[in-house]
């Protein structure tokens, strides 16, 4: 203790002593300041030989938190050594992700030590971006915020929940605003409306343990839909003997494509009428579990085989084969995701399909309600492109004055034809909460560096809740931030309400609040315990479960009316900007381990491609390599090709999350952004919109690359290195279950 | 080990599999990959590099063949397919890690004993030993060995990125010859804690990394000399014994789903993956 000189507890040490939960032995009556450097003015510079006292030199200890890598809100486990976090593993008491974690996962420690970050609060002064003070930032935002009124104040985000909903929300209420727009390009937007009006429940329950027989629509539940490492979790379960059946329906193959049993591409946007021609065969041979109203059987019967079969391409037999599987190895599921959500009509697609699920009676079977987490305030804020358009159309009727984006980067996201940029041009002041150096950042007249999620205190509600009872999941701080000038989201929005209303200021940081809020939680024991035995067990365990507010399924079929299919002459190619589990939507482009893995599916790294079936390649005359022109009504392209068989020959497909502008040394300039290039069409139904439905003419640009990619071999040139064997095999020796 | 010792005790030392391999296995490390579960998602070789301090090389670097994914997700088209339109049964993905071989072709050719068989069934790299000949590579035929062309810690991670850097292990410099390691360090924190205990391991105490990263659970680790693993159960519910091809007694039940890759070469791979499994009535 003799290098004590004058004992007094700061916020940081405070929120150390409490926050570190898993090291509750080792910083017993810890009262000490944690660091002890020359520029506090202390006298004595303590030689890391003499660790401080929560280190213990060579021991890793991990501590619970959550990721934020994605909003699937899977439970963390971080690997802390020396201060410093190494690792991240699952959390396995997590009911989402059972200690496991998907690659994005994995990077989120390069997202935390990225070199690029912005490290201190930068405000525009004659045109460009100059680092100034956390007191002068904030002086220059509060004054502009008290200069606004009601609904010309903008906040975009992302998906939030948990508390930093409930901060989100107050600041819009104490600002008066209605205006606070979640964004997020993947999304469920539309699946979660048909739930909701066709079954009375948002986010059901989905069984793929209890499935036998899966038929998926577009929808990539191993890679980007829902909850992907639950999902992957789930399947394992799906695939043990007796093994289930996976069907997958898609004009460009995802990773879960790659693993399905029959993988077929129907015309793009024509997932619906295939449904409704599947449907129909199963209630005309009386295969359907569930009767339904004469309307409904009256607008199926249109759907003859032979007629579907014109419009989706895919031959009758197989339409046969599909529906009769359906029955035969019940109980079924069926989904649907973004390439059959992805048009005019994606609701009514996406009904098609949930039609078929109540049918085949996979509603209750496959199907169960979710177990709703209790408390509405914390429910995630999900975020959809609908927001992002009405967002787009605010600005164009310049209807704020001073807008607010946090953790979103709408400016790389949003199609060129929103006019995003042009909008904004036109808002008087921009301020991007962020931690990189972002498209949007770079167009904001303030930035304010925030803490990287394994800096900073958080709390999680995840949309999609794993059964068993519904979780919330804690964030804490598994280091000191890196760079001494960044802050917390829930610090810097706490202050903003400070600042507007005396009542928050009882909290003296957003740790305070949280754990007074979290204290306050039904379900935590001991909470008058003053030894804080809750709180740190709360820590050390990651989450908290609520008793749910038991939903129950409620079944509305209705009639269902999708498009039929129109040809383009002007512009005979759909482009399909499809979703990565790595890149994600771009904002992980910053990382190199992501950059460097091979795409799952292309085996492409560190750059964009353009994915060509061998017969439109060989109609346009392109070879692996090639750079070819992707031209839509709103804006072309350019990108190198690869061929293959897995997407259908009336598609060109470019993944999402390269072609940035900005956001460091690992994204900025690399390959092209599809997204920048559809057209502002939008789902009928919820205003979603629709990414796939933008039709494209290819041309041939007389340039060549070497397409980097991992692996020389398409086949396996005859070896048995992955050898195959037969489902009916698999069920002989490893039996039925 | 002194040269001397090498010299006059190689036979003792390179003891071939038909001779019951190296002598004295303390443990013998071995995987169950089920190529029915995996799906190719990636998340093992991210975890690798997370865990292992390996390098990024870039696009450039990466096009000459020179990436460092000790664990590498293989993606191939099934051969089946060449006469369809499209890939009906989905692609093929293969985990690719070094299989630490019994009998290990990459460990006679070393000049310089760099690469060495120890008692834990593992080929080790003892990397200031390589002098970097990369023979040990050549005479791969799984191709994981990956040889550090350059310095890669100049330009992998900039700072702050090198604080990520796991300190149970080293960071490889230019001219050596690194591959997986079945994570020695998890595997020597774990025996070392078991010693301090007084007790043996115990199977699933520690994994590796791209074990427990797997959100299928298609790779199971664990101690092939332990008989109650959960890998030995695997190896023997599926007849998969270890020792050289030649002496392979054929399983009883053919149909079994278990088979290591090139076991043909009698290298005696330490490695059973479980068989990819695809409906046939579709």
């Amino acid at each position: 203790m003799s290098k004590m000189k004058s004992v007094k507890i700061d916020r940081r040490s405070f929120l150390k002593m409490l926050g570190w939960g898993g090291a509750g032995t080792a910083l017993a009556g810890c009262d000490l300041p944690t660091t002890v450097t020359l520029e506090e003015g202390k006298e004595e510079v303590v030689s890391y030989l003499m660790p401080e006292e929560y280190v213990i030199p060579g021991i890793g200890v991990w501590y619970a938190s959550t990721c934020l890598q994605c909003d699937a809100g899977c439970g963390l486990h971080g690997r802390v050594r020396e201060g410093r976090v190494l690792k991240l593993e699952g959390n396995p008491d997590s009911p989402i992700n059972h200690g496991k974690t998907c690659m994005m996962g994995q990077a989120g420690v390069q997202a935390h030590y990225n070199p690029d970050r912005v490290t201190s609060p930068m405000l525009r002064k004659n045109g460009t971006l100059q680092a100034v003070s956390w007191d002068e930032a904030l002086s220059e935002l509060n004054g502009r915020l008290g200069a606004v009124s009601g609904d010309r104040f903008a906040m975009v985000t992302g998906t939030v929940s948990g508390h930093q909903a409930v901060l989100v929300s107050a600041l819009m209420e104490q600002m008066g605003s209605s205006n606070h727009f979640a964004h997020e390009t993947i999304n469920a937007r539309v699946w979660r409306q048909v739930c909701e009006d066709m079954l009375g429940d948002p986010m059901p329950r989905l069984r793929l343990d209890k499935a036998q027989v899966i038929l998926s629509f577009g929808a990539d539940f191993l890679g980007t839909w829902l909850s992907p490492v639950h999902m992957a979790t789930e399947y394992a379960k799906f695939r043990s003997a007796p093994r289930g059946m996976l069907v997958q329906i898609e004009p460009k193959m995802t990773l879960t494509g790659g693993n399905a049993d029959l993988w077929l591409p129907a015309r793009p946007g024509t997932e619906g009428a295939l449904a409704l021609g599947i449907a129909n065969f199963v209630i005309e041979r009386g295969w359907n579990k569930v009767n339904v109203t004469p309307n409904v059987r009256r607008a199926l019967a249109e759907y003859d085989l032979p007629k579907v079969e014109e419009i989706t391409g895919i031959p009758v037999s197989k339409i046969k084969r599909i529906a009769s599987l359906l029955s035969e190895r019940s109980p079924a599921l069926v989904l649907a995701g973004a390439s059959a959500a992805g048009f005019e009509d994606g609701y009514e697609s996406v009904a098609a399909a949930m039609l078929l699920n109540i049918i085949v009676g996979a509603v209750g079977e496959t199907i169960e309600a979710s177990a709703q987490f209790p408390e509405a305030a914390l429910l995630a804020r999900q975020g959809s492109t609908a927001d992002l358009i009405k967002f787009a159309k605010g600005l164009e009727n310049k209807a704020f004055d001073v807008v607010l984006f946090a953790n979103t980067n709408p400016v790389y996201t949003a199609p060129e034809a929103l006019g995003l940029e042009k909008g904004l041009a036109e808002v008087g002041f921009k301020v991007a909460m962020t931690q990189f150096p972002d498209e949007t950042a770079m167009l904001a007249d303030l930035v304010l560096p925030l803490a990287s999620p394994l800096e900073d205190w958080g709390t999680h509600v995840a949309a999609y809740q794993a059964g068993g009872d519904p979780v919330i999941s804690v964030q804490q701080p598994l280091m000191e931030p890196i760079h001494k000038d960044v802050r917390g989201f829930g610090d810097v929005m706490l202050g903003l309400l400070k600042a507007r209303n005396k009542e928050f200021e009882q909290f003296a940081d957003y740790y305070a609040y949280l754990k007074t809020a979290m204290l306050n939680m039904p379900g935590l024991a001991d909470k008058d315990n003053k030894n804080d035995a809750a709180w740190n067990n709360l820590l050390q365990k990651g989450l908290l479960s609520a008793k749910p507010a038991k939903g129950k399924l409620s079944i509305k079929a209705h009639t269902v009316e999708v498009a039929g299919y129109q040809h383009s002459k002007e512009y005979p190619l759909h482009l399909v900007p499809s979703a990565r589990l790595g890149l994600w939507d771009g904002r992980h482009a910053n990382i190199p381990w992501l950059q460097e893995a091979p795409d799952q599916i292309a085996k492409v790294v560190w750059d964009s491609w353009a994915e060509l079936h061998p017969k439109t390649a060989h109609e346009l005359g392109v070879k692996n390599g090639d750079i070819i022109r992707v031209s839509s009504a709103s804006g072309s392209i350019e990108t190198q090709v690869y061929i293959h068989k897995g997407v259908h020959p009336d598609v060109v497909a470019v993944p999402m999350g390269q072609g940035h502008t900005a956001y460091g040394r690992y994204a900025k300039n690399r390959g092209a952004n599809p997204l920048k290039v559809l057209n502002p069409i939008t789902d009928k139904k919820t205003g979603e919109l629709a990414t796939h439905a933008t039709r494209v003419k290819v041309s041939k640009v007389p340039r060549k690359n070497i397409l980097v990619k991992m692996g020389g071999s398409e086949t396996q040139m005859g070896r048995p290195l992955v050898r195959t064997v037969s489902a009916d095999q698999f069920r002989r020796t490893e039996g039925e279950g | 080990m002194s040269f001397k010792n090498i010299l006059e005790n190689f036979s003792k030392y390179r003891r071939g599999a038909e001779e019951g391999g190296h002598h004295e296995y303390e443990h013998r490390w071995g995987m169950a990959i089920d190529l029915n579960l995996c799906i190719g998602c990636n998340a093992c070789s991210t975890a690798c590099y997370a865990e292992n301090n390996l390098a990024v090389v870039g696009k450039d670097k990466f096009e000459k063949g020179q990436a460092m994914h000790w664990m590498r997700i293989e993606r191939y088209w099934d051969d089946a397919d060449a006469g369809r339109d499209f890939p009906e049964q989905g692609a093929l993905f293969l985990p690719m890690l070094c299989q630490q071989c019994g009998a290990a072709t990459c460990e006679p050719v070393c000049p310089v004993a760099a690469t060495y068989h120890t008692p834990d069934g593992l080929n080790a790299q003892v990397y200031n030993r390589c002098i970097g000949s990369r023979y040990c590579n050549n005479n791969c035929p799984f191709r994981v060995r990956y040889f550090n062309f350059w310095s890669y810690y100049e330009s992998s991670w900039p700072e702050p990125l090198n604080m990520q850097l796991n300190p149970d292990l080293s960071v490889r410099d230019k001219g050596v010859m690194e591959k997986c390691t079945f994570c020695v360090q998890r595997i020597r924190t774990a025996k070392d804690k078991a010693q301090r205990e007084n007790r043996a391991i115990v199977d699933g105490e520690f994994q590796t990394a791209c074990a427990q990263a797997c959100p299928t659970g298609a790779i199971v680790f664990g101690d092939t000399m332990d008989p109650n693993s959960r890998v030995t159960k695997l190896w023997q519910e599926h007849e998969v014994e270890r020792g050289p091809y030649t002496s392979k007694k054929p399983k009883q039940n053919a149909e079994l789903r278990g088979y290591r890759i090139f076991e043909e070469l009698n290298v005696d791979p330490s490695i059973m993956y479980l068989e990819r499994v695809r409906e046939t009535e579709v």
